[in-house]
């Protein structure tokens, strides 16, 4: 293991040069790879020489670039909210997902949906961020609550995990009752995917991801006193109040742009901190936040190819390869840590 | 001349959600003072403390630094001002001791907490001042409470602070390290003039290392003095609730032994 503290930056450097390369390397592979395989030297070419003939331009500008696009800014968006979460709640165990965060954007954007629908109105991408921010905000409120009261890491999860079920239990009855062949579209959406994203779409998630991402990293400094305890960060004049709020809502926005545009995904909040943490070895926010995003990007773009490739043309949800991956992860975090408060 | 006094607790009641548990704290302390809070358990030591660092907010009544008030300072000008060691347990993850003493230097920062090599130095400093520097590189966690006591400890000298507030420094602390500690606290305030306001279960640490002593009992104020005014005659003893003279014939043993 290293040791020293100039080491460790070599580490951080060697870390974020790895990271980058793969996240290159995924790109490329996710936009090439596919139902027509483009090598990468026609790709290339089509880019930058002849610009390839109409199909294979839709292919790469209508099909492919905008759901890497998805994969690569959600992915870093889930991660990064699932380590402010882990943050708030200084519980290793804490993300998105198993806190119910997702299944409360999930109902409130399939409520909206169903409304609109049945009004034969649709939703744009602003709407669907707005409700599913909504949901979060709710969900997360119910969790605090719980904290409050509920000091175990375990059964805070437990809590949110439930709160989830209820949450999922509710969106299935609506979209059982709400007859419409839309409905399918709908179901679709609510396991997990980032197919049928637009180029409208890639805008959108992508400015609000930004501007999230960049408030968070901007929150770097309180964070890190935050993770000495609450009195501690008080003590170093962190006005604790004003930053939890805006904790809870830069990770709320984050986890809501991804249930809007790709519906609940699974594990990637909670583990890809975890293996970022592992590989920097460091919980120092002004590298974890840009490593954080970085993981849940390659993590995405990754589990996002296999969930289209492995049994095409059939299509997995994003969720069942990310949970394949990711629950492994969430088991050792629980090993590492026998003695529990 | 009469010399200003560097910090001054006037008329201040100490208390939870509005309700003061202790009332009418007064004292005056020149700069470079050693104060510490003693009495039985539950009597409202920490209670002072956290009003005192601004944990909680005062009932009524204010805290002077220099002649100003803290309610009127900023966040940040009240944490370069003051240093605490609280006795809540620190959880951390992935935090080596020298990231934990760093987090000291946290006021002095710039905007993203990115430490400058002056504040790497101040740690180093601290770090070594505390005996700590072979730890630097240690988790946090791997550590006995002993060693987190002082890491924590260190933390709190690295901030460089006029006034450092410490809650039960010595819990966790065997003989030796209370004893160093009691050095480490005297060196700073009489070579760096730090201001230092404690509470301590370990009367006899108190009676040496303390220019004031105040008794808190029964959520009043119950005395305030010299060392050598409060470990006079039975004091002590009227004090913890003990029969008359106990203190004083534990003592005699310790010297006779």
């Amino acid at each position: 293991m290293m040791s020293s503290a100039e080491n460790r930056r070599k580490r951080w450097i060697l870390c974020f040069i790895l990271l980058s390369a793969l996240l290159v390397v995924f790109f490329a592979a996710s936009i090439c790879i596919g139902s027509v395989n483009l090598p990468l030297s026609r790709l290339l070419s089509i880019l930058f020489k002849d610009g390839g003939d109409s199909s294979e331009r839709d292919i790469i500008f209508a099909l492919r670039l905008p759901r890497t696009l998805a994969a690569l800014i959600l992915g870093g968006a889930l991660s990064l909210s699932g380590y402010l979460l882990q943050t708030f709640f200084h519980n290793p165990l804490a993300g998105p997902f198993v806190l119910g965060i997702s299944s409360g954007a999930k109902l409130t954007v399939a409520v909206c949906m169903v409304i609109l629908l049945s009004r034969s109105a649709t939703m744009n991408s602003a709407g669907m961020i707005t409700a599913a921010f909504a949901g979060s905000l709710a969900c997360m409120f119910f969790v605090m609550l719980a904290s409050r009261r509920i000091k175990r890491m375990s059964m805070l999860v437990i809590c949110g995990v439930m709160i989830g079920y209820i949450c999922n239990a509710v969106t299935e009855f609506i979209v059982t009752f709400a007859d419409d062949s839309d409905i399918v579209n709908l179901h679709n959406w609510s396991q997990g995917s980032f197919s049928g994203t637009t180029m409208e779409n890639a805008a959108v998630m992508a400015v609000v991801t930004a501007v999230s991402s960049l408030c968070a990293f901007l929150l770097s400094k309180p964070i890190s006193a935050y993770l000495l305890g609450e009195s501690y960060a008080e003590s170093m004049g962190v006005n604790i109040k004003l930053f939890r709020i805006a904790l809870v809502i830069i990770s709320s926005m984050l986890s809501a742009c991804v249930t809007a545009f790709a519906g609940p995904v699974s594990f990637v909040g909670i583990a890809v901190p975890q293996i970022i943490r592992f590989l920097y070895r460091t919980s120092k926010p002004v590298v974890m936040i840009p490593a954080c995003f970085l993981g849940g990007s390659i993590f995405c773009l990754f589990c996002d190819l296999l969930a289209r490739t492995m049994f095409a043309p059939a299509e997995l949800s994003i969720s069942t390869v990310t949970a394949v991956f990711g629950a492994p992860v969430v088991i050792a975090v629980m090993l590492r840590r026998p003695e529990e408060r | 001349m009469q010399e200003k006094p560097y910090f001054e607790i006037s008329g201040l009641s100490a208390g939870y959600g509005g309700k003061p548990l202790i009332e009418d704290i007064n004292i005056k302390l020149k700069k470079g003072r050693i104060l510490t809070l003693i009495g039985p358990n539950g009597a409202g030591k920490s209670t002072v403390l956290k009003t005192i660092t601004g944990h909680l907010p005062s009932i009524a009544g204010s805290v002077y630094i220099a002649g100003r008030s803290t309610a009127a300072m900023s966040r940040k000008e009240l944490a370069s001002t003051i240093a605490v060691l609280l006795t809540e347990r620190v959880k951390t993850d992935m935090m080596t001791c020298r990231d934990v003493v760093e987090t000291g230097r946290y006021p002095y920062t710039d905007l993203l907490g990115i430490l400058s090599n002056e504040d790497r130095h101040a740690a180093e400093r601290a770090m070594a001042a505390a005996g700590i520097s072979d730890l630097a590189d240690r988790d946090f966690m791997t550590l006995s409470d002993g060693q987190k006591q002082r890491v924590m400890l260190a933390r709190a000298e690295a901030q460089e602070s006029d006034i450092l507030v410490l809650d039960e420094p010595t819990s966790y602390l065997d003989i030796k390290y209370q004893l160093e500690l009691l050095s480490t606290l005297r060196r700073l305030s009489s070579e760096r003039g730090t201001t230092v306001i404690m509470s301590l279960h370990e009367l006899f640490l108190a009676e040496r290392i303390s220019d004031i002593i105040m008794c808190i009992k029964d959520r009043r104020i119950d005395n305030i003095g010299t060392p050598s005014e409060i470990f006079s005659g039975t004091y002590i003893d009227s004090l913890y609730d003990l029969a008359p003279g106990t203190y004083r014939s534990l003592r005699a043993d310790q010297v006779y032994f």
